[in-house]
Parts: C-alpha cells; sequence; structure tokens
C-alpha cells in the first residue's frame, strides 16, 4: 500500500465529505422533502447525516486510491492546503447559514 | 441502577462526550508541539497522538451522537427554545451538531500523514502543513466546546425562566 497515496486519497475524501454533509444540511434546511427522507433512513437527521458522511468519505477515499497515481510533492501539498481551507469555509458557511435561517434573512 | 443504566444516563453521556473530546483536543495539540519540536521526530512519536486523538474523536462522536438523539431533543431542546435564548439551539446546536462531522475526515486524514515516515515527511515537505491540520483539529474541538457551553448555559437559563 502507498502511504503517500493513502494521504492524497483521505485529503480529497476529506474534502468531498466536508462539501457534502455542509451542502445537503442546509439543503435539508431549506427543502422539506430532503430532511424528511434524512429522518425516515436512520430515524434521525443528524444519525442519517453522519452515516453518510462515513459512507462518503470511505467510499471516495477508496476510490481515489485506485484512480491517483503516485502524487508529487506539490500535489500533496496542495490537497492539505485545500482541505484546511474546505474546513474553515464549511465552519462559517454553516454559521453564517443558521445565523441567517434563525433572523430569517432567507424567507 | 445497574451499570448500563448509568452508563446511558445524561450526566455520565455528558461527561463521557465532553472528556474524549478533551483528549481529542489534547492529543493534537501533543501531535503540533512534535510537528513543531526539534525533540523525537520519529514516526511513532506522531503516529501514537494522532491515533488516540482520532480514536477520542470517534468515541466522543459516538457518545455524543447517542445523547443527542435520545436526550437533547426530548428533553433539552424544548427548554432551550422556550426560554430567553432560543438562538442557542438554532445557531449555536445546529452550527455545533455539523460542523463535529468535519472532524473525523480532518483527524483521519491526519493519521494518515503520520504513518509517512521521517524523510518522506522531510522530502515531500508536509511537517508544517501537518501542523496547521492539527492544530485546525485543536481549534475546532475547542469552538465545539465552546458552544457546547453556551447551550449549556441556554438550557439552564431555558429552565429557570
Amino acid at each position: 500500500m502507498s502511504r503517500t497515496r493513502l494521504v492524497i486519497a483521505s485529503s480529497y475524501a476529506a474534502i468531498v465529505t466536508i462539501t457534502f454533509v455542509t451542502i445537503i444540511t442546509i439543503w435539508a434546511e431549506l427543502a422539506a422533502p430532503l430532511k424528511d427522507w434524512l429522518k425516515i433512513f436512520s430515524g434521525h437527521h443528524w444519525t442519517s447525516k453522519s452515516v453518510l458522511s462515513v459512507l462518503v468519505y470511505a467510499v471516495a477515499a477508496a476510490v481515489l486510491y485506485k484512480v491517483f497515481p503516485e502524487p508529487n510533492d506539490g500535489r500533496l501539498r496542495q490537497a492539505l492546503f485545500l482541505l484546511l481551507w474546505s474546513a474553515v469555509l464549511g465552519v462559517i458557511a454553516l454559521t453564517v447559514f443558521y445565523t441567517g435561517h434563525h433572523f430569517e434573512f432567507f424567507s | 441502577m445497574d451499570l448500563i443504566a448509568i452508563l446511558q444516563s445524561k450526566p455520565v453521556l455528558i461527561g463521557l462526550h465532553l472528556g474524549l473530546a478533551i483528549i481529542g483536543i489534547d492529543a493534537f495539540l501533543w501531535l503540533f508541539g512534535k510537528l513543531r519540536g526539534h525533540g523525537s521526530q520519529s514516526q511513532k512519536s506522531h503516529f501514537v497522538p494522532a491515533t488516540i486523538g482520532a480514536a477520542s474523536f470517534v468515541l466522543s462522536w459516538i457518545i455524543g451522537g447517542y445523547y443527542y438523539v435520545v436526550y437533547y431533543g426530548a428533553q433539552v431542546k424544548p427548554a432551550i427554545k422556550s426560554g430567553l435564548a432560543p438562538w442557542a439551539h438554532n445557531i449555536v446546536m445546529e452550527t455545533k451538531e455539523h460542523i463535529f462531522l468535519f472532524i473525523i475526515p480532518l483527524a483521519m486524514t491526519v493519521v494518515f500523514i503520520t504513518l509517512l515516515n521521517k524523510e518522506n515527511m522531510e522530502r515531500l515537505k508536509l511537517r508544517r502543513l501537518a501542523g496547521y491540520l492539527s492544530l485546525t483539529i485543536v481549534i475546532l474541538g475547542l469552538l465545539i466546546g465552546a458552544f457546547g457551553f453556551i447551550i449549556s448555559a441556554a438550557a439552564r437559563w431555558g429552565a429557570a425562566n
């Protein structure tokens, strides 16, 4: 097993997972049928998002590990840099969204 | 009351959720110090704190999730929503419960970085970025902890009014 490919696959899988959680969370707040489906899927919308986030991360990491060639220095650092910023932007997006949602900026 | 019932009680669940998250934060802070320092730089000295941190956050997530699903919605959320600070649920709790989901993939990626040996870490120039990722996990953990404090305070405030 190539450990550098594992790192780059995990980095991009984590970016995909953070993006997925951010989008599905905001989307479910704005679209009742999606939130209802998430509740039905596991009994609670948050549990469903948790289970799906694990599945998204695991599947994305496995697929990307197969797809990516051995990464060079710059590509690996770029992936980690993007991961760092995706986490920061995800936190900002959810905080801003729920603040706006509470003060009914979106209705 | 048997042991399982005690472990499933609200104060014990919150204590375990918080305690394990603190261990996770401390472990990634420990790793950050290792990555910044000039002491032992063996692969094992990086792998051990990263693994302890990731495992602690996974357990904290499962235990906190059980508390959230079983108790929070039925008992805590109504007290906050009917109190003087409903925003504590609408903004703080909603944000907290979802950004927690960011920590696990971040922590797993750091664990995989620590599988690289010293030569690869140096050749790929990953030490500084790995340190920043560890610090990001620490900051997210502290932010989630601060959010948890606000939510607990709002629940007590709600229950008192």
